[in-house]
């Protein structure tokens, strides 16, 4: 870990940090008790029992938003180099960025014409 | 050996520690029980939770119908160990549930108290926690083909762990995807006490909907009317002061906007409300018109509202829905037929928009209007005509708004997203309660 | 080389970080809820309430449900914490006092908010029920809307620092905080702060139209792993709002860490008041606004403070 510098202390932490959660909630299982009856295990609804299991092919309606955020996710990873060498780069790295960022705009508007961002 | 006498006394020390923790309460509001059930926000030794999971004591206030033992009992067994189960009477009949539950109390302050020593005891093992009521039997009998149901055909191929899955069904996307059918109710914490609401969901879009018959109706009451409903009820066979009616209708209007400040997560100014209904005076209209600017600041009026829930005014005409159709713009209002309201200058509020941010700024106005009518209506008395204005709508011997608008329930639900339902459902402010205690009226009458 | 702690002392530091944060913030908002109900306050109990109702969820046993996914149940917490405690880690208490600081801090903190929609699907997933279910997904759509505009709200504060290490982010403020290089990055990366630890008008995912979403059938341990980790989330998003956007360690008088504690509870007190002062905002629009709104806004935002620079 110490050979990956700060990046495997964060590593460390956040192995711990898990860890240490799955630790207490293990921990909070002893001693063992009893299985919970089928009634006991009856998902919340208010006093009914479910007819079917909870779990189904869910239509997601905001999917065509989550291709929209699919063009916008590639270009956050344009700009975190991007803004490091923004000022040694100057106007040039400014007009480039610029450019590319209109045609998402522009996207974005046609998603919004489209309803895209509506779905209920 | 030494493990276990360490495991033990970290348990009492944990258990000391806790026993002083606000009561985590899931609560089952009954006939009689709504106002108090609502004033236990107030109590600072207890917590009110949505879930029984997050409950550790249930408390069943007022009288339930026995149409609902069956929903208590696996409410009852959703508590995690250690739970107990309090009786608050509230004046109804003996208890019809099964006798793991835990005799009565009487008043308000005694309540909190026996809460707080049933967790008390609870935790400090003194007491040992309920045992489930309902026996350990699965819900449907297991039809898979090994231990998930997989290996056969469709989804999973077969009905695993005795439930099956939910099914294709079409939808206006154009799509065939599952669509969920639940039943939800009779104690869901956002629904009246009785709503039960059979649903189909595709994704978080209800797809249809349907109200099951609540427990409630056709049933003869089994508790007292609440504080709330009582005078409306009186006001059907007998006059009564129309200053107090007024004063009760803003109460009422009050005590519904602290449990819709609830479903819009704001609770801690739901509180405030519920103080500000518990000790109402004729003189607070200013702190109900301050209340009104602080709500469209919030946006509880405002983005969480507008536009959710529209009901426009032909769908309610002649129903007698009082707010919900003064909201769409319909001025009708029992009082305007009643002489005692004549020469008091009494003029119906409506809004125009009929959404559901329309009837929360028409109960808060309709609230500060009955404060004016209250001052001015000195001892007037009110004439029994058999049918009365109450703070849900036109209330007569044949039942009350909420019954009379259930059928148009299903076309107001149908394609809303969950969360909007669930406002929507909110600022329509049905009541069970108060239609079952106007037909006792209604039968009480003919009998004398 | 970059600074950074050895790893025990990274791990013990940042862990009772963490549990102090979430304590504070369970006083904070108790103190706020309080005094927007307008109940009188004694301070001894509001002092004991989160620990009293802690070891009450300690001692209340677990519960589950026909069919879980028992294993996913149990890491969404977990995952959930971890997140939370990575995205701590790099922050800066002072200049030499910091768990980590790669020379991608940024994006450590930024992979480590992009992930806590994993572990919210999870956890709403893992129980096998409707309302945790529908909370599961609908944070889907929240995440998707927030990510964009929180990352452009932060990465405006990298380009005067030429740099995506937070620390020298943080020493970039020395002569002038962001808050003040770009007024437009503070109000937007609370307003995606919130949405990230679904807290308040943006508590979606859990909010009471779903009787408590996604955390509905939890109780017990679950209950109190799943809050505390929400909790320390927005502790972080917080100390990392102090850090970017107020200078950090600078102000006069005090020294460092004692300022980065005071903003970060200042922060904290912004963004638990928002939950009692504003009303659940409903996802479509949410998404709407975040979509239209907020990442234009966030673009100028960037190009604006960039276009000062040069």
């Amino acid at each position: 870990m110490i050979l990956l510098g700060p990046l495997g202390v964060a590593l460390a932490v956040f192995v711990a940090a898990i860890g240490a959660a799955l630790f207490v909630r293990l921990s909070g299982d002893l001693p063992r008790r009893p299985v919970p009856t089928t009634p006991e295990r009856t998902p919340f609804a208010g006093g009914e029992t479910p007819a079917v299991h909870a779990w189904n092919r869910y239509h997601a309606r905001y999917y065509v938003m989550a291709l929209v955020f699919l063009a916008f996710d590639m270009e956050m990873v344009f700009m975190y180099p991007w803004a490091v060498v923004f000022v040694r780069e100057g106007g040039i790295a400014f007009v480039e960025m610029g450019m590319f960022i209109t045609v998402l705009l522009l996207g974005v508007l046609y998603a919004w014409r489209e309803r895209a961002f509506n779905w209920a | 050996m030494a493990r276990a006498g360490l495991q033990l006394g970290l348990k009492q020390a944990l258990g000391r520690v806790a026993a002083g923790a606000p009561v985590p309460v899931f609560a089952v509001a009954g006939q009689g029980a709504r106002e108090h059930v609502q004033d236990l926000r107030l109590d600072g030794r207890l917590r009110l939770v949505d879930s029984p999971g997050a409950a550790m004591v249930l408390l069943i206030a007022g009288g339930l119908p026995d149409g609902l033992a069956e929903p208590l009992a696996h409410l009852h067994d959703s508590l995690p160990h250690p739970r107990a189960t309090l009786w608050w009477p509230l004046g109804a009949g003996p208890a019809t549930w099964p006798q793991q539950f835990v005799p009565t109390i009487e008043t308000r302050d005694g309540v909190s108290e026996t809460l707080q020593a049933i967790q008390r005891e609870l935790l400090r093992g003194q007491r040992p926690g309920e045992p489930p009521i309902l026996p350990d039997e699965d819900p449907v009998p297991w039809k898979g083909v090994g231990p998930y149901g997989q290996g056969g055909t469709g989804m999973t191929g077969g009905t695993p762990y005795g439930r099956p899955m939910a099914e294709l069904g079409a939808d206006r996307d154009g799509l065939r995807l599952d669509v969920l059918p639940l039943r939800i109710g009779p104690f869901f914490p956002r629904f009246p006490p009785g709503l039960t609401l059979d649903l189909k969901l595709a994704g978080d879009v209800i797809v249809d909907v349907a109200p099951v018959e609540s427990p409630f109706a056709g049933a003869p009451p089994v508790g007292v009317c609440r504080a709330g409903a009582r005078i409306f009820v009186d006001a059907l066979s007998q006059p009564v002061p129309v200053a107090g009616l007024e004063l009760a209708r803003a109460r009422e209007h009050l005590r519904w906007l602290a449990d819709a400040l609830v479903a819009v997560e704001l609770g801690s100014l739901g509180s405030r409300v519920l103080r500000l209904a518990a000790e109402l005076r004729t003189s607070d209209g200013d702190s109900i018109r301050t209340l009104g600017r602080a709500l469209r600041r919030t946006q509880a009026i405002g983005w969480a509202t507008n536009g959710v829930g529209r009901i426009p005014a032909a769908a309610v005409e002649g129903l007698g829905a009082g707010p919900i159709a003064r909201a769409a713009g319909l001025p009708e209002d029992e009082r305007t037929h009643d002489p005692a309201y004549s020469g008091l200058g009494f003029e119906p509020i409506v809004q125009r928009d009929g959404d559901a941010a329309a009837r929360w700024r028409q109960r808060l106005g309709e609230a500060a209007q009955s404060l004016e009518l209250a001052a001015r209506a000195g001892d007037r008395r009110t004439v029994p005509t058999g049918s009365v204005e109450s703070p849900r709508g036109r209330l007569d011997g044949e039942g009350n708004a909420t019954a009379r608008f259930l059928h148009l329930l299903p076309g107001v639900l149908q394609g809303l997203e969950w969360g909007d339902a669930v406002t929507t459902l909110v600022s329509l402010d049905l009541d069970f309660e108060e239609a079952v205690f106007a037909e006792t009226a209604r039968a009480g009458a003919v009998a004398s | 080389m970059r600074d950074y702690a050895s790893p025990g002392v990274a791990i013990v530091a940042v862990g009772a970080i963490l549990v102090a944060g979430v304590y504070v913030l369970a006083v904070l908002d108790r103190l706020l809820g309080m005094i927007v109900a307008g109940t009188s306050i004694r301070l001894g109990a509001l002092l004991a309430e989160p620990v009293q109702s802690g070891a009450l969820l300690v001692l209340q046993e677990r519960r589950t449900t026909e069919r879980p996914d028992a294993a996913g149940w149990a890491l969404a917490p977990a995952l959930f914490g971890g997140l939370a405690a990575v995205a701590l880690a790099m922050v800066p208490l002072d200049r030499d006092i910091v768990a980590a600081d790669p020379a991608t801090g940024f994006v450590v903190f930024s992979a480590a908010i992009a992930m806590v929609m994993i572990a919210i699907y999870l956890h709403g997933w893992s129980p096998n029920s409707a309302f945790a279910l529908h909370g599961a997904y609908r944070y889907g759509a929240q995440a998707l809307s927030f990510q964009i505009p929180f990352l452009l709200a932060m990465l405006a504060t990298a380009l005067p620092a030429e740099s995506l290490s937070i620390v020298d982010i943080v020493d970039a403020q020395k002569s002038v905080w962001n808050v003040v290089r770009e007024p437009a990055g503070l109000p937007l990366y609370l307003v995606v702060g919130v949405a990230v630890s679904f807290w308040g008008p943006l508590n979606l995912p859990d909010a009471a139209d779903l009787a408590g979403g996604t955390v509905v059938e939890d109780s017990g341990l679950d209950r109190l792993l799943w809050k505390g980790a929400r909790a320390a989330m927005l502790v972080a998003v917080a100390a990392m709002g102090a850090a970017v956007f107020l200078g950090g360690w600078w102000g006069p008088w005090l020294p460092g860490p004692a300022w980065v504690v005071l903003k970060t509870v200042a922060l904290l007190v912004v963004l638990l008041a928002s939950g009692h002062l504003l009303a659940r905002v409903r996802i479509e629009q949410f998404v709407f606004v975040s979509w239209v709104l907020l990442i234009p806004l966030a673009l100028l935002n960037v190009f604006v403070s960039g276009a000062l620079l040069l």
